[in-house]
């Protein structure tokens, strides 16, 4: 095994390659996301009156996202419960493998975003009283940021709960729920301003805070994964 | 080592009997709070405003040693004092067809507590804008220095239930003085992987998780009572919400673990995440919410103003009698997680 920053960064994009190559390979996992998020959609429209306010409006969505989130990150350390651990933790260093996971978990966010916000815009529409979303690119970099910081939040949350072997799906959402909370005051803000296309002057610092919060949970995940890792 | 162990633990319930006791014998400072009637016409009047807290009217005091004036912006309008009783100051007024504004003030000029004041205590219908007419300005009293004694100050809308500061504050700075403890001990726990770590920071996040559920009860009541609702979206409520739910969380997470050294290394992790963002949340979010909660901007906190020395006097020592009876609480959780282990392990 290689030590070193390069060694580190080739690991995190092998780890990367590795999962992004599995989730192909084994379709029906993609596929069940998607459905799951897809469905969650339809649910939200079919139980909203075609009348949603603005908060309403943000509030379907960012639940739609979360749980969607939860279904698409909560199996990420799954493959590391059985010997693929084992193998993993002879031959690959932590802070490589919780790297990789990273940014599996930002092609996770994008893919997610554009699937949750496209279908919910289909289906939903926009809120009633308005003809279209104030600032339509502030409502995508501010979803995917904002999504962004829930599954850096949820990876180092599933390391966590991965660990637990009597564990259920229930562990993530208890650990990681209260966890969230800040991201989810930040963004749905964040949205709701996009929405009504409240001036800038008084957004400004959201996408820079919930940016910061991504970087912040991430640094601190990659800091306390060794500590799970080890065994 | 011995003696300085009794002394503190005895030291701090003798200060919280000194607060159950002060705080709930001391009396309140008086107040205006309400004014009967309250839509008033231009010409004669006679007015009454009801005050809480102890009586501004003492013995030998007179009907001449208390003035009322109302203002009207900048323009004093003088009134008549009819009658005083405990409670109740009765006045009559003149009030004339001109005004500046009509909404009026009232002030209570008071011998011996001070000067009352409430905003806004009258509306005047029918009445033009203009300079009130020489004939029913009031001169500028002369104000009294107040001689209260000890009592604590009189708060609108909080009134009474100021005496709350005396627990809930105090419990919300147990529980992160124990929670601080907790996130130290994780630190430990991490770097030497010693079961004693685990065992303190066990101990902690228990006993800051009682402290917690009570800041919230004693912070549910109050807010019952003064902003007329359960709850509310607020940061600092957000705050104390997630801070329960983190660490009954972190609670779960070591329920669903048997082996020692797995719970000691996962919990320690979860518990320095789970702090680090407690912090994020206390700091950052408050910028984004409007806050009800004293101690945000554009709602000072209690120290600013309203802690008087009186109040400061009962407050210190509850925030030291807390302290101390949670850490007493700690360090018998933490002695019985050490038996415990030790029973287990022999």
């Amino acid at each position: 095994m290689r030590t070193g920053f390069q060694s580190t960064f080739q690991t995190a994009i092998a780890v990367a390659k590795m999962e992004w190559r599995l989730e192909w390979r084994q379709g029906h996992q993609l596929a069940s996301v998607a459905l799951f998020a897809v469905a969650s959609v339809y649910v939200a429209f079919q139980s909203s009156d075609h009348e949603t306010s603005t908060g309403a409006w943000t509030a379907m969505l960012w639940l739609v996202y979360l749980f969607s989130g939860f279904t698409a990150v909560g199996r990420l350390f799954d493959r590391e419960r059985t010997a693929t651990r084992q193998y993993l933790r002879w031959t690959v260093e932590p802070l490589g493998l919780i790297l990789g996971k990273l940014a599996h978990a930002i092609l996770t966010t994008t893919g997610l975003t554009a699937l949750v916000l496209a279908t919910f815009v289909l289906f939903l529409g926009w809120p009633s009283g308005l003809e279209q979303a104030g600032k339509p690119g502030l409502l995508v970099l501010g979803a995917w940021l904002g999504g962004l910081s829930v599954t850096t939040t949820l990876v180092f949350v599933t390391a966590v709960a991965s660990q637990v072997q009597s564990a259920g799906a229930a562990l993530s959402a208890v650990l990681g729920l209260p966890l969230l909370l800040p991201q989810i005051i930040l963004v749905t803000r964040l949205t709701r301003g996009a929405l009504l296309g409240t001036p800038w002057n008084t957004l400004g610092e959201l996408p820079l805070f919930l940016a910061a919060l991504s970087v912040g949970t991430s640094i601190l995940a990659c800091i306390l994964f060794p500590y799970i890792w080890r065994a | 080592m011995n003696s300085w162990n009794s002394v503190w633990k005895i030291g701090g319930i003798v200060l919280l009997a000194y607060v159950i006791v002060r705080g709930f014998s001391t009396p309140l400072q008086p107040g205006l709070v309400e004014a009967s009637p309250t839509r008033l016409s231009p010409g004669k009047a006679t007015v009454s405003l009801s005050a809480v807290g102890q009586p501004f009217l003492r013995d030998q005091e007179t009907l001449e040693d208390f003035q009322l004036v109302l203002r009207s912006e900048e323009g004093l309008l003088k009134t008549q004092v009819l009658d005083i009783s405990e409670h109740r100051v009765t006045a009559s007024v003149n009030i004339p067809t001109v005004l500046p504004s009509p909404a009026l003030d009232a002030f209570l000029f008071t011998p011996s507590s001070g000067t009352l004041f409430l905003g806004n205590a009258f509306f005047v219908e029918n009445a033009a804008e203009g300079i009130i007419p020489a004939g029913f300005v009031a001169p500028a009293p002369d104000e009294a220095a107040p001689l209260l004694g000890f009592s604590f100050p009189y708060q609108p809308n909080i009134m009474e239930s100021i005496r709350n500061l005396l627990w809930h504050v105090p419990m919300w700075f147990a529980m992160f003085f124990v929670m601080g403890i907790g996130f130290v001990a994780s630190l430990a726990q991490l770097r030497t992987g010693q079961v004693n770590w685990d065992h303190r920071a066990e101990a902690a996040v228990r006993t800051g998780l009682v402290f917690g559920v009570l800041g919230l009860v004693t912070g549910s009541l109050w807010a019952r009572w003064t902003w007329g609702a359960w709850w509310v979206s607020d940061p600092q409520l957000n705050g104390a919400l997630v801070t329960v739910l983190l660490y009954s969380g972190y609670m779960i997470l070591r329920a669903a673990m048997d082996d020692d050294e797995r719970v000691g290394r996962l919990s320690a992790v979860y518990n320095v995440f789970a702090f680090i963002m407690l912090v994020v949340l206390l700091m950052v979010l408050p910028r984004y919410t409007e806050s009800l909660h004293p101690g945000k901007d554009g709602n000072p906190g209690f120290n600013s103003y309203d802690l008087d020395n009186s109040l400061r006097a009962v407050f210190y020592p509850a925030v030291i009698g807390w302290g101390a009876l949670c850490y007493w609480i700690y360090s018998l959780r933490l002695r019985m997680n050490r038996i415990e282990h030790h029973l287990l392990t022999q």
